[in-house]
């Protein structure tokens, strides 16, 4: 048994006041030259180009956008999302996956049992709670993007599909650094998939013979107790890399976990437990660029 | 209150501030972490909460979803706690119901709810402290909840009460003032356009003093815009320290 | 957000974690998460107190009023309570959706705390039969991440230990008739004995165990809970099981006799920390939602 309570601390102010130039705020004009072009986060008043939100510009070529701190899932064609269906329709899925609306998954756009060119029967159809049902996640890639903005996923990978026995940690899309690949086996004893959406899915590594079933079968045998110890330790350090707003990717994750075995799995999430490992995760980062 | 002198021939106000001077502002963005924006605001002592969730599918029926832009659902309320006399319901009273309407006028004025077809954006805000302008202090904390959720606006909208005493506007009534029977009015402005997203008064006053009022109304809203601006200016830099690649 | 979904493979990876006393996040069967509590926080109320348990939020303010004593007890004051589930919280509770809940709640906390064994109400009293103090408890749901009972106890501990009463005169004129006169002095003022207020502590039914300070995802998987009230002494005063699900007798035991070892331990470290930061005095930085 333990409490552990404490009277609230003021944050200590920002390091560096540096002006920076690349952050904007509604209503900051980022450029009045018409030679370039407008991407999200931005608007055009009088010619000129504008802010819309609190971000950092970002140019790409002639196209310029804002990236705010904190924001829905704005996905794109080839994201890897971890999602949760929330309705069952008629020949689809709904799925929740922390973008403005809820994205859709076709039942032709899954790999069902029984290989690549099955077709799909009317049987399917009225089966298709047995897939996947409300409450479920699954990994899944961005196939297109509606016209009203709404996402459109598919399965039809042996890497994507329902997911089985693990924890799920809800964090802002903003923080997940785009790389070559979102699924990541680390050498700390468990698997991560960082989906863009900011849905991190933690699960105990799995073995080779699984994954036959279309992606539709879930172990339910009970995980080790030294496999679950992993996994909330890389939850706790997750939380904590994000309260602190670092960028999430393998190695920033690992260089966490290491800096964070010297302390309980249930101490990561104390302030001052936070604040040193991500200090420590920084200092490694740094290290290991140069 | 009616004897009470509202401002003083020395120019001084029942709070020691002078006419157009404004009462100390202090916010924090992100209070809250499972909403997708939140603020606190304090203007003197008043104080208020505001929390956006979304945009996000519409909730309930799906037949009041617009097809060509997001719909702004505001709900104002007062913690039972906040005013001298105890509230008996935190909101569902005509005077919360009133204020929900303006919030949500003033928002559709300012965010771009035209990229969002087909979904919602939810504004709550909460007075946990009510001491005059609670719909001035509700739009400020509103403003940095959207912009902490990442939601595009066209510009801050600020908002401010004037009242007018002695042939002087006066800047951010404090409650004192607001109930010594001074006519008040309450304006959001979208400072950089000089837009007026809202423009309210109930009392009665001489049409050649109106244009005056007004003006000073905005410069009070220019004056609390520049506060909001460092707010979220600090924000940004104190989050993204780290987040840089 | 008062409900979470959980996937059937998620309840079972965090039924098997209770049964091998590691929970999702690291903690044991009777951890609790961390807890910031700060008294004093909204200055027109008698007295407040903000509590954060993990991403739960609760702010109480509590109001002094002069009322009529209930005639079954006329030399006693008494509380009232409300909670407001504000849609601040969750979305659900938008318009008239956190009522249900919010009487719920404010039922059984008046259940546990109006009464002489958890507050003196006699000292509350002014003139017998005539006036008394009434405190309006009023505690305002902030954000929801399970647990809000133990949260909410927490936080009236606190609120009742900062609450100011000012002191009374009462003067009689010639023909009989009383006057009430209140103390204009702020430091002249009355304050409760907090000794005896309980706490309550929730054990959520999991599986075959049970834990204390159920996160949301925790509470999905489990069955039922039982909510007791608990004294400094470890004397329960009020028992309660909560949730649709059913407990047989010998779990409401066990429940019960950890219930009551947890709830004893609450105490004293939240006494200490009343006492500390009381003992700042006016050199305590406020830090309310700035922080």
């Amino acid at each position: 048994m333990a409490v552990d309570m404490r009277l609230p601390t003021v944050k200590s102010p920002p390091v560096s006041v540096l002006d920076r130039k690349d952050l904007v705020v509604p209503g900051d004009v980022i450029t009045s030259d018409t030679g370039f072009m407008r991407g999200h986060g931005t608007y055009v008043d009088e010619d000129k180009l504008t802010a819309s939100v609190a971000g950092k510009v970002q140019r790409v070529d002639k196209l310029i956008c804002v990236r705010p701190l904190k924001t829905r899932f704005n996905g794109e064609v080839g994201d890897v999302v971890v999602g949760r269906i929330t309705e069952v329709q008629q020949k689809r899925w709904k799925v929740e996956t922390n973008s403005r609306l809820d994205s859709v998954l076709l039942l032709s756009s899954v790999n069902l049992p029984g290989g690549e060119l099955r077709r799909r029967s009317a049987e399917d159809e009225l089966t298709m709670r047995e897939y996947l049902h409300e409450g479920d996640l699954i990994s899944a890639e961005v196939q297109s993007v509606f016209s009203d903005g709404a996402l459109s996923l598919h399965t039809r990978s042996l890497k994507y599909g329902k997911l089985g026995q693990g924890v799920l940690v809800q964090l802002s899309p903003s923080l997940i650094k785009r790389q070559k690949t979102h699924f990541h086996n680390l050498p700390c004893g468990a698997s991560i998939i960082l989906g863009n959406n900011g849905f991190v899915w933690l699960y105990p590594t799995p073995g080779q013979q699984e994954e036959e079933a279309g992606g539709f079968y879930t172990s339910l045998e009970p995980v080790s107790l030294s496999d679950r110890e992993v996994i909330s330790r890389l939850r706790n350090c997750l939380l904590a890399l994000a309260a602190h707003k670092m960028l999430l990717y393998d190695t920033s994750v690992l260089y966490c976990y290491e800096s964070s075995l010297q302390h309980q799995v249930k101490d990561v999430l104390k302030p001052e437990v936070m604040e040193e490992i991500v200090m420590l995760t920084q200092q490694k980062l740094l290290e290991q660029e140069s | 209150m009616a004897g009470l002198e509202l401002l003083s021939d020395q120019g001084y106000r029942l709070d020691g501030r002078k006419a157009a001077e404004l009462r100390k502002v202090q916010a924090r963005m992100g209070v809250f972490a499972q909403a997708d924006g939140s603020a606190y605001l304090e203007q003197g002592n008043t104080k208020a909460l505001a929390v956006v969730y979304g945009p996000h599918e519409m909730r309930g029926s799906r037949s009041r979803a617009l097809h060509d832009r997001a719909v702004i659902n505001c709900q104002y309320s007062m913690a039972t706690f906040s005013t001298a006399e105890r509230k008996r319901r935190p909101h569902g009273d005509r005077k919360s119901t009133e204020m929900s309407l303006h919030l949500k006028q003033t928002f559709e004025a300012a965010v771009m709810t035209q990229l969002f077809p087909r979904s919602q954006i939810d504004i709550y805000v909460k007075i946990l402290q009510s001491d005059g302008g609670n719909y001035s202090v509700c739009v400020n904390a509103a403003t940095l909840a959207v912009i902490n959720a990442g939601i595009p606006m066209r510009d801050y909208v600020c908002a401010c009460t004037v009242g007018f005493v002695d042939e002087t506007p006066l800047a951010d009534l404090c409650y004192a003032e607001e109930s010594g029977g001074v006519s008040s009015l309450a304006l959001a402005l979208l400072p950089r356009g000089g837009q007026i997203a809202l423009l309210q008064m109930d009392a009665r006053l001489h049409q050649d003093h109106l244009e005056s009022l007004i003006e000073a109304a905005m410069t009070a809203c220019k004056g609390v815009s520049k506060v909001l601006d460092e707010v979220v200016r600090q924000h940004l830099q104190e989050a993204s320290v780290l987040t840089r690649e | 957000m008062a409900t979470v979904q959980v996937s059937e493979a998620e309840k079972v990876y965090i039924l098997h974690g209770i049964r091998d006393d590691l929970r999702v996040d690291g903690r044991g069967c009777e951890d609790y998460r961390h807890m910031e509590i700060e008294t004093d926080v909204v200055s027109n109320t008698d007295g407040s107190a903000k509590v954060t348990l993990g991403h739960t939020a609760v702010l109480v303010g509590i109001k002094a009023e002069i009322g009529k004593p209930r005639p079954m007890v006329p030399n006693e004051g008494y509380l009232e309570f409300f909670v407001d589930c504000s849609a601040n919280a969750t979305p659900e509770f938008e318009g008239r959706g956190g009522e249900e809940l919010g009487t719920e709640l404010s039922n059984t906390l008046y259940r546990v705390f109006n009464n002489k064994h958890s507050l003196d109400l006699r000292s509350l009293c002014i003139s017998p039969g005539e006036h008394c103090w009434v405190l309006y408890v009023d505690v305002l749901l902030l954000q929801c991440d399970g647990n809000l009972y133990d949260a909410m106890s927490v936080a009236i501990k606190a609120a009742l230990f900062n609450t100011k009463i000012p002191r009374v005169n009462i003067s009689s004129d010639d023909e009989g008739g009383k006057e009430i006169e209140l103390s204009d002095d702020p430091f002249d003022c009355m304050r409760l004995d907090v000794e005896n207020v309980p706490c309550i502590v929730t054990l959520c039914k999991v599986g075959h165990r049970h834990v204390v300070d159920a996160t949301l995802q925790e509470k999905a998987c489990s069955v039922a809970s039982l909510l007791i009230s608990v004294t400094h002494k470890g004397a329960v005063t009020c028992a309660r099981k909560v949730g649709g699900g059913s407990l047989d007798p010998e779990s409401v035991f066990e429940m019960t006799e950890a219930g009551k070892r947890v709830g004893k331990a609450l105490h004293a470290p939240l006494m200490a920390l009343l006492r500390q930061e009381e003992s700042l005095g006016m050199k305590r930085h406020k830090v309310g939602f700035l922080g």
